[in-house]
C-alpha cells in the first residue's frame, strides 16, 4: 500500500512510525518542508520516497501526490487544512486523512470554535470576547478583570497571555502589559489574511490539562487514550508557552488526575462540537480531532481549544502503546468506513515523551536556528525509546541543524511512571550540541513530584466543580454591579 | 534575618516596580529595617535604603529585592570586570561578601557560562574553609539571575510563577501568594535555579551539609499563611499548642497568645483543653515585629502598641497565656505586668511552645547575646517569679522532635541545646 504522509515534523514522525508497523506493508512517501532526517529514513527504509514541497501549497502537494498516486494520503498538520491542501487532494480523487478547510476552522479561528459552543449550548464553554478592531479591544480590556489574551488565530500553539488579575492592587500593573500586549498582539496577527477577528479576550480558569484526541469518519468517534502535554518551556511549569516540551499517558485510556466519569463527559463534549461543526459546514468531518481540555471548578471540563489534527506532541505517546493496525484506522477512516473499528492499546503500560529544543525557542527562532546537532540514536534505542524528529534538517554535509524550534520528541515507555521517568532521563542525555549551543529538555515532566502536584490540584478543582453542579452553577459566573443589575459575566474586572 | 526575592518577567512589557514593592511587602514581617533592590543596566545597579519606596527603582523585566532585619553594608555586594557586572546578596550579613563577589567575576571572565562560574566559585569556597556559605542571589547584567539556597538550608526558598509571564523567587511562599503566583517547589538545600530570558534549569551543588531548617522559621518567622518546606506552618503552630496543652494541670478559665504569632499556638491549645480562646489585646499603629527589632528602648515601644488589653475578657480570670518563644522574657514579663496591674487577672499561667533558649546562635540567624537569655540565666523557680506567673511551662525537646518528625522535618536546635529536632 502507498502511503503519502504530508508534514514536516514530530507528530509526522510519530505517525510514519504507527504506519510503518501494518500489516498491509506500506510503502511511506514523504512531502515536506525540509530534509527531516527521520522522515526521511522511514520513506526510504520502507521503500517509499521523501519530497521536498511546500507543505501548504496545495497545488504543489497535489503535484506529488499525482506523481505518486498513493492508496491514501495523511495530512498531519494544521496549516495545510487551513490552505486547501486536503480539499483539493480530495477533489483530484485521492483518499484524504485529515480535516478540510471547512472543518479545520474548529481550529483556525478560535472565535468560531467559542461561537459554535455557544450556539449549541455545549458543556465545557467559557466567556469571550473578540476584536477585529485595536482600539475597541483597548477600550474593553480597560474594564476587563480576570482574563486570558489570545490570538484569534491558530499561531503555533504560542502567543496566549494568562493574566491572574484577583488582586486589585496589582490591577493597574497588570492593565497596562494588557493593553499593550494587545498592541503588540495586533500588529503581530496583521500578518494573517485568512482570519477576521484578530484577538480574544477569554475568561481565566485554572486547573490541570490534558488533551483528548479522536479519529473519524465523520459518524464514527474512535477515541484515543488521554494524554497531557505540558507547555511551559522550563521546568517546575515555569515560563513562556510552547508547542509542548513533553507529555504523559497511562496507564489505561485515562491520567491518574483525571476519573473515568470526567473522561467520559469529556468525550460528549468532543462529540457534540464534532458533531455540532458537521452540522454548520454541512461536511462530514474525517480526520483527527483534539480537544485541548482542563479540568476546572467552573465547569469540570472545559475546553481551551481544539485542533483539527493529533496533538504534538500527545502522538508521539502513542507508539510504543498502540496495539492495532493504526494504518487500517487511518485507510478507514479516510474511506468513510469506520463503524466497527477498534483501537486496541496496550492498557498496562505508561508512556512519556520529552522534547528537546534550542535556548532561544520559544522565543527566539534566530538564536534557536542553525546549530549543528548530534544525536546518539543507538543509545536511545537501547533504552527501549524512540526519537522522533522534529525541527531540525539534514543539510547537505550530512549534518543536523536545528530549525528553531523542538529538535526532537524521545518517546519511552515502562510499567510505571518511576521506571519510565528514569529511562527518558538517561535517554534525552544522548542529544549532544555540537557548537556549546545550549539545549533544555524539561527533567520535571513525569516525575512523581509533578504527578502528585497535578493529582492535588485536581482534586481541589473536583471538590469546587462538583459543589457548584450541585448547586447549579456549573459554568456561571455572576458580577452585581450596583445600579446596572446582575451580570453572567465573568470579563468584568476591578477598574472601573 | 531577611527575606530574599527575585522577579523575572520573561516578557519584557512587564516593569516590575509595583510588584517589588508587594512582594516585599509580604516579605516584611521578615525584617524591614533595610530594603535592598537591583536591576540590569549597563552595569548591575542597586539601591538600598531603610524605606519600601526603594522598590520605585524596580524598573524593567528582572529585579532581584531583598528586606534585612537590620542594616549592614555586607548583605550585598555590586562590581564589574571587564564588562561584567554582577551583583551578590545574601540572606544575611556576610563578611566574605566581597571576597565571593571577586572570585565570582574572575570565574566569569574565564567562562561565558555565568552559572559554571557561580558552581566553581561555591566549590572555591569550600575547598578554601568549610565556612559557611548563605543562601544567595546573584543578578548579572546579562540579565541573569541565579538563586541558591545554602548547604546549611536554615532558611527556606521557594519557587513560584506567575502564568507564562514570570518566574518569582522568594524566602517566604507568601511573596509568591501576593504576587498572584502558584508556588511550584521548595528549593532542597544546596539546590538552586539559574534563569535567563531564554533558559532556566535548576541545579544542585555537593551534598547538603548535615543541619537542618532552623526552628525559628517556623515558630516565629515566617508568616503562618506560609509553607515552609511543604508544611503548612499554621498547622505546625497549631500542633504545638495541642502537645503544649498537655503538660496543663491545673484548671483554667480561658486562653489567650501573645499576639501575633502565637495565636495559632493558643487555637490549637484552647481546642485541645475545651476552654475559649479568646483575643486579649489590640494594637495601635500597625505591627511591627518586636523581636527582630535591635534596639532595646524601640522594641518596648513596639510591645507596648501592640498590648492594649481587652479588660472585660480577661479581669478577675484564671488566664493561660501562650506564647511561641521566651528570649529574654522582657515581652512576657511586660504582658505580665499589664495583666496584673491593668486588667487584675485571678491567675496567670504561662506557657511557652518551645523549649528553653539556653545558646547562641552558632549560624548568627536569631541574634541571641546568651547573658540576655532567661533561661540561661535564671532557675525556672526565679524566672517564674519574675513573670509573677503561677506557673510557667516551656514545651519539651521531646515534643518538639515529635511534631517534627511527624512533618518528616529535621529542625536546627543548636540554641536549645540539641543539634535537631526530628527525624
Amino acid at each position: 500500500m502507498k502511503v503519502l504522509l504530508v508534514g514536516s515534523g514530530g507528530r509526522e514522525h510519530a505517525l510514519a512510525k504507527l504506519i510503518r508497523r501494518s500489516t498491509q506493508e506500506p510503502r511511506i512517501f514523504v512531502a515536506m518542508d525540509y530534509r527531516n532526517p527521520g522522515l526521511e529514513r522511514e520513506a526510504v527504509e520502507t521503500g517509499g520516497e521523501p519530497y521536498i514541497a511546500s507543505t501548504i501549497d496545495p497545488e504543489a502537494i497535489a503535484k506529488v501526490a499525482e506523481e505518486i498516486s498513493p492508496d491514501l494520503i495523511v495530512v498531519g498538520p494544521e496549516e495545510p487544512q487551513f490552505h486547501g491542501v486536503t480539499d483539493t487532494l480530495r477533489e483530484k480523487g485521492f483518499i484524504v486523512f485529515g480535516a478540510s478547510m471547512k472543518c479545520s476552522e474548529i481550529e483556525k479561528s478560535k472565535v468560531y470554535a467559542r461561537s459554535l459552543m455557544w450556539k449549541h449550548s455545549i458543556d465545557g464553554r467559557l466567556y469571550f470576547k473578540a476584536f477585529k478592531d485595536i482600539e475597541e479591544a483597548k477600550k474593553f480590556i480597560e474594564f476587563a478583570g480576570d482574563v486570558v489574551i489570545k490570538p484569534a488565530r491558530q499561531a503555533g500553539g504560542k502567543g496566549v497571555k494568562v493574566l491572574r488579575d484577583t488582586q486589585a492592587y496589582l490591577a493597574r500593573d497588570r492593565h497596562v502589559v494588557k493593553k499593550s500586549y494587545i498592541e503588540k498582539l495586533f500588529a503581530e496577527m496583521e500578518g494573517y489574511r485568512d482570519i477576521d477577528y484578530k484577538i480574544l479576550v477569554e475568561q481565566r480558569v485554572e486547573g490541570v490539562e490534558y488533551t483528548a484526541m479522536v479519529v473519524t469518519d465523520g459518524s464514527t468517534f474512535l477515541q484515543l487514550p488521554l494524554v497531557q502535554d505540558h507547555p511551559h518551556a522550563f521546568e517546575f511549569d515555569i515560563g513562556p508557552e510552547t508547542g509542548g516540551m513533553g507529555s504523559i499517558q497511562g496507564p489505561g485510556w485515562i491520567l491518574p488526575f483525571i476519573n473515568f466519569d470526567e473522561y467520559k463527559k469529556t468525550m460528549e463534549i468532543v462529540s457534540n462540537v464534532l458533531k455540532a461543526l458537521m452540522a454548520e459546514v454541512g461536511e462530514p468531518y474525517v480526520g483527527a480531532f483534539a480537544g485541548q481540555m482542563m479540568l476546572t471548578g467552573v465547569w469540570g471540563p472545559t475546553v481551551i481549544e481544539f485542533y483539527s489534527r493529533f496533538g504534538d506532541p500527545e502522538i508521539s505517546n502513542m507508539v510504543p502503546i498502540v496495539v492495532s493496525d493504526f494504518l487500517d484506522v487511518l485507510d478507514r477512516a479516510a474511506s468513510r468506513r469506520l463503524a466497527g473499528a477498534k483501537l486496541e492499546i496496550d492498557e498496562e503500560a505508561v508512556t512519556l515523551v520529552k522534547a528537546v529544543a534550542p535556548a532561544g525557542y520559544p522565543g527566539n527562532k534566530k538564536i534557536a536556528s542553525g546549530h549543528p546537532v548530534y544525536i546518539d540514536e543507538a543509545r536511545i534505542k537501547e533504552l527501549g525509546c524512540e526519537p522522533l524528529y522534529a525541527s531540525i534538517e539534514m543539510s547537505v554535509d550530512g549534518k543536523l541543524y536545528t530549525k528553531g524550534s523542538r529538535i526532537i520528541e524521545i518517546v519511552c515507555r515502562g510499567g510505571s511512571y518511576e521506571e519510565v521517568y528514569k529511562k527518558s532521563e538517561l535517554a534525552v542525555k544522548n542529544v549532544y550540541s555540537l557548537d556549546g549551543h545550549p539545549l533544555f529538555h524539561r527533567r520535571d515532566i513525569g516525575s512523581t513530584e509533578l504527578l502528585a502536584d497535578r493529582i492535588r490540584v485536581a482534586e481541589k478543582v473536583r471538590v469546587v466543580y462538583r459543589s457548584r453542579a450541585a448547586n447549579g452553577l456549573l459554568g456561571k459566573i455572576f458580577v452585581w454591579i450596583p445600579g446596572e443589575g446582575v451580570f453572567d459575566n465573568p470579563l468584568i474586572g476591578f477598574i472601573r | 534575618m531577611s527575606g530574599l526575592l527575585a522577579v523575572y518577567a520573561f516578557d519584557e512589557l512587564w516593569n516590575l516596580s509595583n510588584i517589588v514593592r508587594y512582594g516585599l511587602m509580604a516579605l516584611q514581617h521578615r525584617g524591614s529595617q533595610q530594603y535592598l533592590i537591583c536591576i540590569p543596566h549597563n552595569d548591575v545597579k542597586c539601591i538600598d535604603g531603610e524605606n519600601i519606596e526603594v522598590s520605585n527603582s524596580a524598573i524593567g523585566h528582572v529585579v532581584v529585592a531583598a528586606t534585612f532585619s537590620d542594616r549592614n553594608d555586607s548583605t550585598f555586594y555590586v562590581d564589574s570586570r571587564n564588562g561584567k557586572s554582577v551583583a551578590v546578596v545574601a540572606e544575611k550579613a556576610w563578611s566574605k561578601i566581597y571576597e565571593f563577589t571577586q572570585q565570582l567575576l574572575n570565574e566569569m571572565n574565564k567562562s561565558s557560562n555565568s552559572l559554571e562560574a557561580f558552581k566553581s566559585t561555591i566549590s572555591l569556597f569550600l575547598q578554601d574553609s568549610a565556612e559557611f556559605i548563605p543562601s544567595l542571589h546573584v543578578l548579572t547584567n546579562s540579565r541573569e539571575v541565579i538563586v541558591w539556597r545554602s548547604f546549611y538550608g536554615l532558611t527556606p526558598l521557594v519557587l513560584g510563577s506567575y502564568g507564562f509571564d514570570m518566574a518569582i523567587v522568594s524566602s517566604e511562599s507568601t511573596a509568591v501568594d501576593i504576587l498572584g503566583g502558584d508556588v511550584r517547589r521548595f528549593l532542597d538545600p544546596g539546590g538552586g535555579l539559574y534563569i535567563s530570558r531564554y533558559l532556566a534549569k535548576s541545579f544542585k551543588l555537593g551534598k547538603p551539609f548535615n543541619q537542618g531548617l532552623c526552628l525559628f522559621e517556623l515558630l516565629y518567622l515566617a508568616r503562618h499563611d506560609a509553607v515552609v518546606d511543604g508544611v503548612s506552618v499554621y498547622e505546625f503552630r497549631k500542633l504545638l499548642g495541642v502537645e503544649l496543652a498537655k503538660n496543663l494541670d491545673k484548671d483554667v478559665d480561658l486562653v489567650v497568645g501573645v499576639p501575633e504569632t502565637a495565636l495559632p499556638y493558643a487555637i490549637g491549645f484552647a481546642q485541645r483543653i475545651g476552654k475559649p480562646f479568646e483575643l486579649a489585646f489590640a494594637a495601635t499603629g500597625g505591627k511591627r515585629r518586636s523581636m527582630l527589632l535591635g534596639d532595646p528602648f524601640e522594641k518596648i515601644v513596639a510591645i507596648h502598641l501592640k498590648m492594649n488589653p481587652v479588660k472585660s475578657v480577661l479581669e478577675g480570670r484564671r488566664v493561660a497565656l501562650v506564647d511561641d518563644s521566651m528570649v529574654t522574657g522582657s515581652t512576657m514579663k511586660t504582658i505580665s505586668q499589664i495583666l496584673r496591674f491593668r486588667v487584675g487577672v485571678k491567675e496567670l499561667h504561662i506557657f511557652i511552645a518551645s523549649p528553653p533558649l539556653i545558646s547562641v546562635c552558632p549560624f548568627n540567624v536569631v541574634k541571641l547575646d546568651v547573658q540576655n537569655l532567661l533561661a540561661a540565666n535564671l532557675s525556672s523557680e526565679l524566672a517564674k517569679n519574675y513573670l509573677e506567673a503561677d506557673s510557667l511551662y516551656w514545651l519539651s525537646k521531646e515534643d518538639v522532635d515529635s511534631v517534627a518528625s511527624r512533618y518528616g522535618l529535621k529542625l536546627c536546635g543548636r540554641c536549645f541545646g540539641i543539634d535537631f529536632f526530628g527525624r
